[in-house]
């Protein structure tokens, strides 16, 4: 009887406590030195969101204060903007596992991840940089649903993601290895779930500093200065379809050009320089640069 | 003695190895011409040694001969602390020049620091640093 009052119930469920780093292998161009104007292939997109992409100047985040401490949202921190720690918060009661929390080296940025199946707060609740997230098992698969995220980008050259978005995540631990695999659902600015993966290694040696972001003037411009382009202004649009050989209405983005089948559509089009000349190399943060070969 | 200093050079290198300060926090193809590069030769008037980027501001002549004040990006302090450049290298003052992408808004004379040599003087020791800002 003592055995069995012992005797812990087996769950699939997996501890994914740690210390993490990003792996760049998938994505690397956009996720280290960032995209490129214009490129919005394999996002799908709509004219809203094209609009707000078209309009933006990377200068706004130097010259807007506000913008300059500006954290990502949760959504795009798990693109790896910087190391990782995981861990579990246990009930000391019950044993129960209560949540996962995890901080971020970007912005210092902390979430929790709760697991005892309390429901998210209804839709006029307050909205924060890394929302709200619950989870759920599914196996030895952690599904996890976050809402209530302040507006935020997709992609770093102006595609936004809206207040409106849920963010669903797979974490599938292998071994040394996270994968997650992620699910964006905007109902503002996408006509499509936009599903991205990616991956991180443990790293039990890491040692995550401060962020500690600071506030000064970095590109002096008139109080007020909001640095934008007016709609059907910005001269740097066609740069990506030029370098890469690609038609223009490719790298307007939109559903339609996440799939494989788009190749097929395109190719009569498609030009692809005779030789690379741009990010020809790029695995991870040392070696992806404009030149690298 | 030799198994002390073994651990504790593995030890040092596993510490500087293990601080990988990587972050996003916006894309240099959106902001700068990565396929061009400007120099400037002038006097850097403030050196901001922070996160998410570090600046420098130099006061140099432009391509005219008419005096600006560039902003010039360079990495977070912890990307400049591993390459041994703390808040003391700089002073306001140094003659300085400066290699970089230039910004894509002429308006802002914003560069992205790719080396910046300060040349010896009587009062300061010759400073080179020459790397990507991440």
């Amino acid at each position: 009887m003592f055995a069995a009052l012992l005797a812990v119930p087996a769950f699939a469920q997996v501890d994914f406590t740690g210390e993490w780093a990003p792996l760049y292998h998938e994505d690397g161009p956009e996720r280290l030195p960032g995209p490129e104007l214009g490129d919005y292939t394999e996002l799908p997109i709509n004219a809203a969101a094209r609009m707000a992409a078209d309009t933006y100047d990377a200068d706004r985040i130097s010259v807007v204060p506000e913008y300059q401490c500006r954290p990502h949202g949760a959504d795009y921190s798990m693109r790896g903007l910087g190391n990782l720690r995981i861990w579990q918060e246990i009930d000391q009661n019950s044993q129960k596992l209560i949540a996962f929390h995890t901080h971020m080296l970007a912005w210092d940025s902390e979430r929790t991840i709760w697991m005892d199946g309390r429901p998210h707060p209804p839709a006029y609740a307050p909205h924060t940089w890394q929302g709200f997230s619950t989870g759920v098992w599914d196996g030895n698969m952690l599904t996890i649903t976050t809402t209530h995220l302040k507006v935020n980008y997709l992609r770093r050259n102006g595609v936004p993601r809206s207040d409106k978005a849920i963010f669903t995540e797979h974490w599938m631990r292998h071994g040394d290895y996270l994968t997650v695999v992620t699910v964006i659902e905007d109902p503002v600015y996408l006509t499509e779930p936009l599903v991205r993966s990616d991956n991180w290694s443990l790293d039990p040696g890491q040692n995550i500093g401060i962020f500690g972001c600071e506030y000064a003037p970095e590109v002096p411009r008139p109080e007020g200065t909001v640095p934008a382009h007016l709609p059907g202004n910005n001269p740097y649009l066609r740069e990506f379809a030029g370098w890469y050989g690609l038609p223009y209405e490719a790298t307007r983005g939109g559903a339609e050009t996440m799939y494989p089948e788009y190749m097929k559509k395109i190719a009569g089009e498609y030009h692809p320089p005779a030789k690379c000349s741009r990010y020809c190399k790029c695995t991870s943060l040392f070696d992806c640069n404009l030149n690298s070969k | 003695m030799k198994r002390t200093l073994l651990f504790l050079a593995i030890a040092a290198a596993s510490l500087l190895t293990t601080q990988v300060k990587v972050y996003a926090h916006h894309s240099f193809a959106a902001t700068y011409f990565e396929d061009k590069t400007i120099t400037i030769d002038g006097t850097l008037r403030q050196f901001l040694y922070r996160n998410p980027h570090s600046f420098v501001h130099v006061e140099a002549p432009d391509d005219k001969g008419v005096m600006q004040t560039w902003a010039v990006e360079w990495g977070a302090g912890g990307q400049l602390s591993r390459d041994g450049v703390t808040r003391e290298s700089l002073k306001p003052g140094d003659h300085v020049i400066i290699t970089g992408n230039p910004g894509r808004d002429p308006e802002d004379h914003r560069i992205r620091m790719q080396s910046i040599k300060r040349p010896a003087t009587a009062t300061a020791a010759e400073f080179n640093w020459k790397g990507v800002v991440r």
